[in-house]
């Protein structure tokens, strides 16, 4: 009789309180503790697991068709066109005809190609895209696992899609799908350190790895870290935007360069999977922005009215605008152009302000500075520090052509390239033109 | 967990981790063998999960899956005409596997024999905090010695393999000469071969 | 059956003894630095069985002996492979029967 009255109370409690809609994990919790009631330990937390599993597939399934339209809706804005318009009302079954034509496709394979190696990344690639949802805290107690060492969980499920990208494009067999791998690899363990110092920046100054932990701090001491670290926030999104593929930093699958890149021998679904990933990546990254740097589920008790979750993916919207706004906006930059820039720029400048969140830390924790006071005035000196970086960088990085006086170029070094500029210079003695500056 | 969750738990991952060490053994195409290497550092780092270890579980994906294998594949790009083949020494197959099968019986020995004692029942909690504390209070000399170590090994082997112009041309024509002497071979196969007759793991 | 520690003790000397096996038997250097790190690996798990089930003082201090394995393993897969590449420049293989300049 245990069963009836377990079913009862949690139909009851769910019926009953069915317009508390904050925190979901008010009903997981109830279904879960019924099961405990009666069934076996492990049945309750492959429930729950499975339960988690669902809720985020079910969130991004959808999600995810609904942003493809919304991505190519947009970009199209930036660039004067219509966009899709087409099938559907405004274009938007345009996403379901390409899923079905993807579906539909056949499914190439080089025969040159390693057959099991080439077989396995579209599939593989799905598991960190999916493993990275289970820490992103959608409320103060909705998250799949409140690890304890998030932040450092999220840098390793993030490192694994590095292999499977060089898996697939070293088994592919294609020079331009090699290109694209190696380019990926060498961008994301690039932009890797940058973003590991910009989250270090966090965990040093709230204390804590865990993800709701640095949520539940700005959340205490009523600031986002945006505020506290712009610097961070901006190398961060740089970074995450680099690492993502995304087209300011997307010579991995430069199509004028390296055809697709590396998924250039995928076919069919296939590729729509590689493609599927990607724009969930994309819409992870903006969520985790909006967590670290944004104040995540929390607003100014904006969220003791509004559920959790609502105000997260508001904010995930507006990080997933910024990076539709740089992708429409941004030309895409050379490979040692973003290799300079993450090495000579990103790098020095968070690690900066690792220094600076260590001092700080230190002069609150040790000296007992009172946060109320101590913050708002570290904030002014932080972003005081960004904007002079900023400066400087920018003073630093003018293009030559612009800090000296304009000399006449000679037309042979334009048209005969490399070769010819270096004969024509190795012939006067002082080059009258710089060859192949930044 | 459970108990039978975990017997799951364990024998899978032991599966895995021996599974891929044995294919990295057996594999004669070194690509091959990286992605064996990393399932059964999965498969490890899944291990330290059951002994509870979260943090060095995933300091273990971190640093192995994200970083050395693919500092290894990068490697294994960079020497394009060596052999991608990762087949075994004949002559010290032999010799080593006798002295591999004398240190087996030997570790197993001790590890089965020996009385471990009680074992203890509660596992470390808070372990992140815990290890930062220790190597900041009690390890903090190594740990400075470690930070030195890394920062010598970052500029050794950046002075390694630092290619000076004049090497990358020399080695740049070698290999143009050494590509225009052999017609047959196809630019795609030069960038990269895989191995495609491998007759490893249903291919 | 409780698995205990035995069971990870046994698990990291197989797993050693492959991994000693593959870094004596290879010919390629990069093989050779595979099965060393395999070892290390099988190093760090039994290491970390003992933190689990061994007595409450070195419960700590195996962990943090695990986390410096792991960063010198990091730093002698970055000089080892930049010592291969070396190789690899001047001799056009990495093959580790093949380097015998040294070889009388």
């Amino acid at each position: 009789m245990t069963d009836f009255a377990g079913l009862t109370s949690v139909l009851g409690s769910t019926l009953g309180a069915w317009y508390d809609f904050r925190d979901l994990n008010n009903l997981q919790r109830l279904i879960t503790e019924w099961i405990a009631d009666w069934g076996p330990d492990w049945l309750a937390s492959i429930i729950a697991g499975v339960l988690g599993t669902l809720g985020i597939l079910g969130v991004i399934g959808p999600t995810l068709l609904i942003l493809i339209w919304v991505e190519r809706k947009v970009i199209a804005r930036f660039q004067q066109r219509y966009g899709p318009n087409r099938v559907g009302p405004k274009g938007l079954l345009q996403p379901v005809a390409d899923a079905v034509k993807l579906i539909l496709k056949e499914q190439l394979a080089p025969r040159a190609a390693d057959k099991l190696i080439f077989f396995l990344p579209p599939v593989l690639i799905f598991v960190p895209g999916v493993l990275i949802w289970g820490v992103l805290p959608f409320g103060p107690r909705m998250s799949v696992a409140d690890l304890n060492v998030g932040v450092l969980f999220l840098l390793a499920v993030s490192g694994t899609t590095v292999l499977v990208i060089f898996m697939a494009g070293w088994s592919s067999n294609n020079k331009y799908a090699l290109f694209g791998a190696m380019r990926a690899v060498a961008m994301s363990i690039s932009y890797e350190v940058p973003m590991v110092l910009a989250l270090l920046t966090l965990v040093v100054f709230s204390g804590t790895m865990s993800i709701n932990g640095i949520v539940e701090w700005q959340q205490q001491e009523d600031v986002i870290f945006i505020l506290l670290f712009p610097l961070s926030a901006i190398a961060f999104f740089f970074a995450a935007s680099a690492e993502l593929n995304r087209t300011p930093a997307d010579i991995s699958e430069a199509e004028s360069e390296i055809v697709a890149g590396y998924h250039t021998e995928y076919s069919g679904m296939r590729f729509g999977l590689f493609y599927a990933v990607e724009l969930g990546n994309t819409l992870v990254v903006s969520a985790f922005i909006a967590t670290f740097f944004l104040g995540g589920w929390w607003l100014w008790g904006l969220d003791q009215w509004v559920p959790s979750w609502i105000i997260l993916l508001a904010k995930t919207g507006a990080v997933y605008f910024l990076l539709i706004w740089t992708r429409g906006t941004l030309p895409r930059l050379r490979v040692d152009q973003l290799m300079s820039f993450c090495w000579k720029a990103l790098v020095p400048a968070t690690l900066l302000f690792v220094v600076v969140a260590f001092v700080e830390r230190t002069l609150l924790i040790s000296e007992g500075w009172d946060t109320t006071v101590a913050l708002p005035i570290m904030a002014v000196f932080n972003i005081a520090l960004t904007l002079g970086a900023i400066m400087l960088f920018a003073r630093v990085s003018r293009p030559a052509a612009l800090r000296r006086p304009a000399r006449i170029r000679m037309a042979g070094t334009e048209i005969g390239g490399l070769r010819a500029a270096r004969q024509v210079a190795s012939r006067t003695e002082e080059p009258q033109f710089q060859v192949g500056g930044d | 967990m459970s108990d039978f969750g975990f017997h799951l738990a364990f024998w899978s991952l032991a599966a895995m981790t021996l599974g891929g060490a044995s294919m990295i053994m057996i594999s004669r195409n070194l690509i091959h063998a990286v992605i064996w290497l990393v399932m059964s550092m999965l498969g490890v780092a899944g291990l330290y999960l059951t002994l509870s270890a979260d943090f060095i579980a995933v300091v273990q994906v971190l640093i192995y899956v994200g970083a050395i294998s693919v500092l290894m594949l990068f490697a294994i790009m960079l020497t394009p005409r060596a052999e991608r083949d990762n087949s075994q020494n004949m002559k010290t197959g032999g010799p080593a596997a006798l002295v591999v099968i004398l240190v087996m019986i030997s570790t197993l020995w001790v590890a089965i024999d020996t009385d471990w004692g009680a074992v203890r029942e509660a596992a470390l909690t808070e372990q992140a905090r815990l290890i930062g504390e220790s190597l900041i209070k009690h390890y903090i000399l190594p740990f400075e010695i470690g930070a030195v170590l890394l920062t010598a090994a970052l500029v050794g082997a950046i002075a390694l393999a630092r290619q000076d112009d004049e090497d990358a041309a020399v080695h740049a024509s070698s290999l143009q000469a050494e590509l225009e002497g052999d017609a047959s071979v196809d630019p795609v196969d030069v960038v990269d071969p895989p191995i495609p007759s491998d007759g490893e793991a249903g291919s | 059956m409780i698995i205990g520690l035995e069971h990870y003790l046994v698990l990291g000397a197989l797993l050693f003894c492959i991994g000693f096996f593959i870094a004596l038997s290879k010919k390629n250097a990069i093989g050779v630095l595979i099965g060393v790190e395999l070892m290390l690996n099988a190093v760090n798990l039994t290491l970390i069985a003992f933190s689990r089930f061994g007595s409450a003082e070195v419960a700590l201090s195996t962990q943090v002996f695990v986390v410096f394995i792991i960063a010198v393993a990091a730093a002698e897969v970055a000089v080892g492979l930049a010592l291969a590449l070396v190789v690899y420049r001047n001799r056009q293989t990495i093959s580790v029967d093949r380097t015998t300049l040294l070889k009388g």
